[in-house]
């Protein structure tokens, strides 16, 4: 149902010229890279019914993508640790330029375009120093234009703080070189963070874990409107332990880890793929592929609400009500009320994330 | 909780029949897992005796203990999960790779400091990871650097805090894993793993990371790329050990390949042939630190090594992964 927003948006994009922006591909709500069943690796536009509204190529693999806040474009990374990234142009399919990480460097997976859409951020790892990089882009001509460090070592998820002026860094700790594939080279001195950043690069808070959780790499995020952020978390300790694998915090307050009773975060594997925000705010949820499984929280209280068990889920991300996830196995689902609902079931199978497409305000 | 059987139903993975396990987990805790834990207490127990009776670096009593002890910790160390794990036991014995050199920091500094943690296992057990186990040991009986740091008495008192942690360490998990073992031959209610698949999972864990960590780490990390291959970064390089650990872990993970596979003939024949390449692949190449990734010919027998353990890796999720009941899913297996 078009919101009185949505119409509002529609009607200034109608006047300005005849169909622009995301417009002109069907106003998708969220992206999604898929393993399509010619074998291609593709990047679609998803509505919030799970209709594909369009697909374009990817050279490879997709990671995450990001999407530009009003042109129907949008950067897909290959896997970690890839080198590369594409711009999309998702109307037409075409490769509009092509990032490439300089010597020395490779991409994370992870990256965020500037509120004004002039720029473009991209988590980066400097492999021989072991040092995490933010690299700043120029967003209409994708030359690389400066780099500031993330705050630690393997910076992963990237969001955009509310304030439109600061970046939140999940630093996952982990140190990789491309020699070594994923291998991770550093656990026993792992010190994961989240870091805050203003668009320039100049620190202005960094938390860490408890030591005794300092195996717990944190990797995805997500940010509610008011500035709380939600990060979700890689146990790479013993798997005989359990610890939460989700955490909330606000910038000069101490973070709160969520975690459902032990029966329950059991089975999780110590992984959680992505963490997203319920439309209102409310409630949280993480996603955990290996325990096929997604998981509900209640923000104000952080206690655990339910489980649902889904193979392979993996993407999610708030849809106008609740939340909507994506699987492995190629479902689209939305969990608005106590059960999740199935809406689509495309021939691909998801990837790990589903990035949510700013609608122009 | 509230889950939802009808969906559960229609979305949960296919789960493979059920068949018994018990033969093979029994087999593999008792003839695979507890001999290997069970020698350890025994070849680090004669090392620290080595170090007693000459902790001069030079020893060849102590440096021939340091062997025996070391190859039995390698032929363990693939069995990273329960007690091997406990307060990170595994990288206490072997802290490597060691990207930034925390190793040699944490020798300076105890040598620099006179660090009276030397006089007690206890106390030496709570200094930096990386300043314990093997790595440490051998950079303080091969790396020159050490040769003259610090007072001769000092050196030895470290050499020999170093060798009874390792000792204490190897008997804790000695221990640990006789009352760990039921966990694994008795699955159930009581058991960290619920069903008996769940245990054949973590064994097959074991060997999967095992082939990843020998091909990716242990050879990947000297090979580096062509252009700048990495000698210096060969694991043990400084005793030489580099292409003797990467065959001793493949003789350790066929023969729990072939425990694993026993059910299965054919993936076994498949398995032990593939193992039997790569190990004579590695008992062809004459250098023993992997020196040679820098030599072009040279260099081309460690990548058709490197790419018989990856063929092994390959068999071992194609074929024996899906008799175990091990789900390939997109994104539980991406890992990202």
């Amino acid at each position: 149902m078009p919101s009185r927003r949505h119409f509002l948006a529609g009607l200034t994009a109608a006047t300005l010229s005849p169909i622009r922006g995301w417009a002109s591909v069907g106003a998708p709500d969220f992206l999604a890279a898929g393993l399509f069943p010619d074998g291609s690796h593709r990047l679609a536009g998803l509505n919030e019914q799970g209709e594909t509204l369009f697909s374009v190529p990817l050279p490879a693999r997709g990671h995450a993508a990001a999407a530009h806040p009003f042109k129907a474009q949008a950067v897909a990374f290959a896997r970690r640790p890839g080198t590369f990234a594409v711009v999309v142009d998702c109307a037409t399919g075409a490769q509009i330029a092509q990032l490439t990480a300089p010597e020395g460097r490779h991409f994370y997976g992870h990256g965020t375009f500037s509120p004004d859409g002039t720029t473009f951020f991209a988590t980066e790892n400097n492999y021989e120093a072991g040092i995490g990089v933010i690299s700043v882009w120029n967003a209409d001509s994708f030359v690389r234009i400066a780099e500031f460090p993330s705050g630690g070592v393997g910076p992963h998820d990237m969001r955009l703080m509310p304030d439109r002026q600061t970046l939140v860094i999940a630093n996952g700790g982990i140190q990789t070189h491309p020699e070594t594939g994923r291998t991770k080279l550093n656990l026993p001195v792992m010190d994961p963070n989240l870091t805050y950043l203003s668009l320039s690069g100049t620190f202005l808070e960094q938390i860490s874990l408890p030591r005794y959780l300092h195996k717990n790499s944190i990797r995805h995020l997500a940010v509610r409107q008011d500035g709380l952020v939600g990060f979700a978390m890689q146990w790479q300790g013993s798997t005989s332990e359990h610890p939460p694998l989700l955490g909330l915090h606000r910038l000069g307050e101490a973070p709160r880890l969520l975690s459902a009773p032990d029966k329950d975060q059991s089975m999780l594997q110590g992984y959680a793929g992505s963490v997203a925000f319920s439309a209102d705010g409310t409630a949280i949820a993480i996603t955990c592929p290996r325990g096929n499984v997604l998981h509900q929280f209640d923000v104000t209280n952080g206690t655990f609400a339910n489980a649902h068990a889904l193979e392979d889920v993996c993407g999610l991300g708030a849809g106008s009500d609740g939340l909507v996830f994506t699987t492995g196995t190629g479902l689209f689902g939305t969990l608005t009320g106590l059960s999740p609902m199935i809406r689509a079931h495309a021939h691909c199978q998801w990837d790990n994330h589903l990035i949510p497409i700013r609608h122009p305000e | 909780m509230r889950y939802l059987p009808l969906l559960a139903a229609l979305i949960m993975p296919v789960v493979s029949l059920a068949q018994d396990r018990a033969p093979i987990l029994m087999d593999v805790t008792e003839t695979h897992i507890l001999p290997r834990f069970d020698k350890l207490p025994e070849t680090t127990g004669a090392l620290v005796s080595a170090a007693l009776v000459d902790c001069t670096p030079t020893s060849p009593g102590l440096r021939a203990a340091y062997d025996d002890a070391f190859d039995s910790w390698i032929s363990a160390s693939h069995l990273r999960f329960g007690p091997t794990e406990v307060d990170d036991r595994a990288f206490a014995m072997a802290f490597w790779p060691d990207t930034k050199g925390f190793t040699s920091k944490a020798l300076s500094q105890h040598i620099a400091s006179k660090d009276e943690a030397v006089q007690s296992p206890e106390a030496y057990a709570e200094t930096s990871v990386a300043g314990r186990g093997f790595f440490a040991l051998e950079q303080m009986l091969y790396d020159p650097a050490f040769a003259d740091q610090g007072d001769a008495e000092y050196r030895c008192a470290l050499i020999q805090a170093i060798t009874a942690d390792i000792s204490a360490n190897a008997q804790a998990m000695a221990e640990d894993w006789l009352s760990y073992a039921p966990n694994l031959t008795r699955p159930g209610e009581d058991s960290r793993y619920r069903t008996q698949d769940e245990a054949m999972q973590e064994l097959f864990k074991a060997l999967s990371t095992g082939l990843e960590f020998t091909a990716e780490t242990r050879l990947g990390r000297p090979l580096g790329t062509f252009d700048r291959p990495h000698p210096n970064r060969a694991e043990a390089r400084r005793s030489e050990r580099s292409l003797h650990h990467i065959e001793l872990s493949l003789i350790a993970l066929r023969d729990l390949a072939a425990r694993l596979s026993f059910d299965y003939p054919e993936i076994a024949t498949n398995l032990d042939a593939a193992f039997a390449r790569a190990i004579e692949k590695a008992q062809s190449i004459d250098d023993p630190a992997l020196a040679g990734v820098a030599d072009p010919q040279a260099r081309f027998r460690i990548e058709a090594l490197q790419q018989s353990i990856r063929d092994i890796r390959a068999i071992a999720f194609t074929e024996l992964g899906p008799t175990l009941g091990i789900s390939a899913g997109f994104n539980s297996l991406d890992g990202d």
